[in-house]
């Protein structure tokens, strides 16, 4: 039965951002009664994931937390490739932010969610530093660049701290409210709290892609000499969207470090960066959307699906598959499914009216 | 739709049939077994170290058949059937934090077994909570803070010392030394002991090299390595692609001398790789478990040649350094549960400590390891040195590590210092 309803859970975790991701695309959709299909969305995701956390098993409460955590990582990296640019750097900013917080709670006792807070700031600052250097190349160049620049950080983790990262970091610190007592080291409890963090990140995320700024990142993108001509300052630009993506990419980490209560190198190399990209790819980057849709499939798939019918070494094969036939049928990210279904009754719905 | 000379409907009422029948049907064996005892297995199944892993699983699921067979294992009076429960960590903190939680909350299991390094920090909060027993394949993992985390296998590195050793009494030509090592929680504890071993047998190591673990060119390796004209190269333990590329470098570069590694996992592709004459002679710590050797009256290990034959039947060209050890581990938590009379974890704990010593695969051996890892939670006796001849994995000689411990610990613990590896200098 529990596995009936794990399954329910995560079906309607991608039809919900599946259901967004048609809304944002088609602006007909919905009608005049759009707005109302808007609301409706929020109130049952809202449910959706408020009730998760109660009817699932409890190792996939712990999934659950990961991927709110992973859910602000790949809609933070959906902020840079606004601009055009594709990073290989991203994961060792998550990292960055996760050493960072480590560092600050256990060496100087800095109160964890204080830690958290500068974490985020201070990989903000980083990339600030780093977009001199990787801003005087474009494209392809920038992505080489990126994954010379994130090798080069975690290496020094590794050359300072020492291979085997830091441990026994301190947790959120519980909060005790008369007979009330929240403990984050449960996932529920962490759950809601890295939500609420999530929640409040996508929204200001979402409210900076569509803000003047947001703007010229899609300018920068689509037409950065033209973008140029008219005053845009493009580097300017484009390091803006280099450190919201870090800031919130630390966030992640911080929140990842304060959970699991370690860090290491290794999770932050280069092949965890792969993971970001198919996810974001298989999704698609037109809308806020797209990149959640690939995190929420895939990891249903990865963590849920084929572990539950024994096929934990050939998950690696799957995940190749799924990629190749996305690529082949959905270049554009499952987020153009709905619409693409849309179009397709619309189109059999006028054939069959002209008949 | 036919299916040969037998029509569908045919087809599916006769495998309906024998599936029914296969599931009513029970091992005359299994049908004393009264109970279930479930064993986690929590390790890389995919991914880069997944060589340390999967042979592992493969090993554990014969020896738990085998068990099964003669009926289950009987333990306070209870007779057992014992299902392994695999969940892949993919060498990740977080994938093995929430695999602990799913093997201890959902799948019940009394026993869980790791390989340990990067993903132990996230799993020993939620060991100690429960008060799980959770085995290790490294001893580095060991400290204070995890009372219910042993190695009672393998008490990497420090059998790489026993290597050393033999080389040093059987080559004494050999006088210099060149290390090189993935930088990361197997590589450098792995190099402290060389370290200490190369020094408390008088052979010079004329230059230390860390590589990342990302790195797929292995020549610029090589030819640092090569530059100082070592007699003897030293892979310190390496993961098996690691290997196997810089002995395919040595190899190109004409390298001629002595070879010792941690590991040589499917030598076969590495001669293949390079020639039979060229890798005459690499002495590693792992045997293939057909070996002669195996078969004295001081190994504990159950019918070492029949579970090879086994094992390579299943799952050929398979055979690696983690093959045995996993199901040489669930052979002492039954001895230790046995002993207990319960498979309870904690009471599992005592009955394997009992007395301050244990029957290790290799032998009969002492907890021990107060001195470098805080706790005396590791198994340490003999360990085999092994050397390819003839293209063949052959076992030279058993060395006792206590006793080389006896006249050299001074100089271990100095080398582990020195690297930051002794347990209270862990961040």
């Amino acid at each position: 039965m529990m596995g009936v309803v794990t399954y329910a859970i995560w079906l309607a975790l991608i039809a919900l951002s599946l259901a967004a991701a048609a809304l944002s695309l088609d602006p007909q959709l919905g009608g005049p009664h759009r707005r109302w299909w808007w609301q409706g969305l929020a109130l049952a995701s809202a449910a959706v994931l408020a009730l998760s956390p109660h009817v699932v098993t409890f190792s996939q409460q712990e999934l659950l937390v990961f991927l709110t955590i992973n859910t602000l990582v790949v809609v933070s990296y959906r902020l840079l490739a606004l601009t055009g640019e594709f990073s290989l750097g991203h994961v060792v900013m998550m990292g960055f932010g996760a050493y960072a917080s480590a560092l600050l709670s256990k060496q100087l006792a800095i109160p964890v969610p204080l830690s958290i807070i500068l974490a985020a700031g201070l990989t903000g600052l980083v990339a600030f530093v780093l977009a001199f250097p990787l801003f005087r190349m474009k494209g392809f160049y920038f992505l080489i660049g990126s994954f010379a620049a994130g090798e080069t950080i975690r290496l020094l983790w590794k050359a300072f701290i020492g291979p085997k990262g830091i441990s026994r970091i301190p947790g959120v610190p519980d909060i005790e409210i008369g007979a009330w007592e929240i403990n984050f080291w449960e996932p529920v409890a962490s759950y809601y709290l890295i939500l609420v963090i999530a929640a409040v990140s996508i929204w200001i995320l979402w409210r900076i892609e569509h803000s003047h700024v947001g703007l010229t990142f899609h300018a920068v993108h689509w037409r950065d000499q033209l973008a140029g001509a008219v005053g845009v300052n493009t580097w300017r630009t484009r390091t803006q969207a280099l450190v919201l993506a870090s800031f919130f990419a630390g966030l992640a980490g911080a929140l990842l470090a304060h959970y699991i209560t370690t860090v290491n190198p290794n999770r932050f190399a280069v092949h965890e960066m792969v993971f970001v990209l198919i996810w974001v790819i298989v999704g698609g980057t037109a809308t806020i959307w797209g990149p959640i849709i690939g995190l929420v499939t895939l990891t249903a798939i990865n963590e849920v699906l084929l572990r539950d019918i024994g096929y934990d070494e050939l998950r690696p094969l799957f995940y190749g598959v799924l990629l190749v036939l996305a690529m082949l049928f959905l270049p554009n990210g499952l987020e153009t499914l709905p619409a693409r279904l849309v179009r397709h009754f619309r189109r059999a719905k006028l054939l069959a009216s002209q008949r | 739709m036919t299916f040969g000379s037998v029509d569908r409907r045919r087809f599916i009422g006769t495998s309906a049939l024998a599936g029914a029948a296969a599931a009513t049907t029970v091992h005359p064996g299994r049908l004393r077994a009264e109970e279930t005892v479930r064993i986690g297995f929590l390790a890389p199944l995919t991914g880069g170290v997944a060589a340390w892993g999967l042979p592992g699983l493969y090993g554990c699921e014969i020896w738990a058949e085998q068990k099964n067979a003669a009926g289950g294992v009987e333990i306070g009076g209870t007779s057992y059937n014992v299902e392994i429960v695999s969940y892949d960590n993919e060498y990740l903190p977080d994938k093995a934090r929430t695999g602990a939680q799913k093997l201890i909350s959902e799948d019940g299991v009394s026993f869980i077994e790791m390989l340990g390094g990067d993903t132990m920090p996230a799993v020993t909060p939620i060991a100690n909570r429960a008060e799980m027993l959770v085995s290790t394949l490294l001893p580095s993992d060991l400290s204070p803070d995890t009372p219910f985390l042993v190695a009672p296998a393998e008490v990497h590195p420090i059998y790489n010392l026993t290597g050393v050793w033999w080389m040093a009494e059987n080559m004494p030509e050999a006088k210099t030394a060149v290390i090189c090592a993935q930088d990361d929680a197997l590589g450098r504890p792995s190099v402290a002991t060389y370290l200490a071993a190369f020094e408390a047998h008088g052979i010079e190591v004329k230059d230390t090299i860390f590589f990342d673990i990302s790195t797929t060119d292995f020549a610029p390796v090589m030819t640092a390595m090569l530059a100082h004209k070592p007699d003897i190269l030293c892979l310190d333990t390496a993961y098996a692609e690691f290997v196997n590329e810089l002995c395919k470098q040595a190899f190109v570069q004409n390298y001629g001398g002595q070879i010792i590694s941690c590991t040589a996992d499917f030598y076969a592709d590495i001669i293949a790789n390079t020639s039979e004459e060229f890798m005459e002679g690499v002495i590693f710590q792992f045997p293939d478990f057909d070996d002669p050797a195996l078969n004295s009256e001081d190994i504990n290990f159950n019918d070492p040649n029949g579970f090879f034959e086994v094992y390579n039947e299943r799952h050929p060209g398979q055979w690696g350094a983690v093959s045995w050890e996993y199901a040489s581990i669930l052979d002492l938590w039954l001895d230790g549960a046995q002993k207990a009379g319960s498979i309870e974890p904690a009471a599992v704990l005592g009955g394997m400590k009992q007395g301050g010593k244990g029957a290790h695969a290799f032998g009969e051996a002492n907890w021990w390891g107060e001195e470098l890892f805080g706790i005396d939670n590791a198994l340490v006796g003999n360990w085999p040195v092994v050397q390819i001849q003839n293209g063949k994995a052959v076992i030279v000689e058993f060395k006792s590590i206590p006793e080389w411990w006896g006249e050299h610990s001074a100089t271990m613990i100095k080398h582990f210092e020195a690297m930051g590896e002794m347990w209270y200098q862990r961040a």
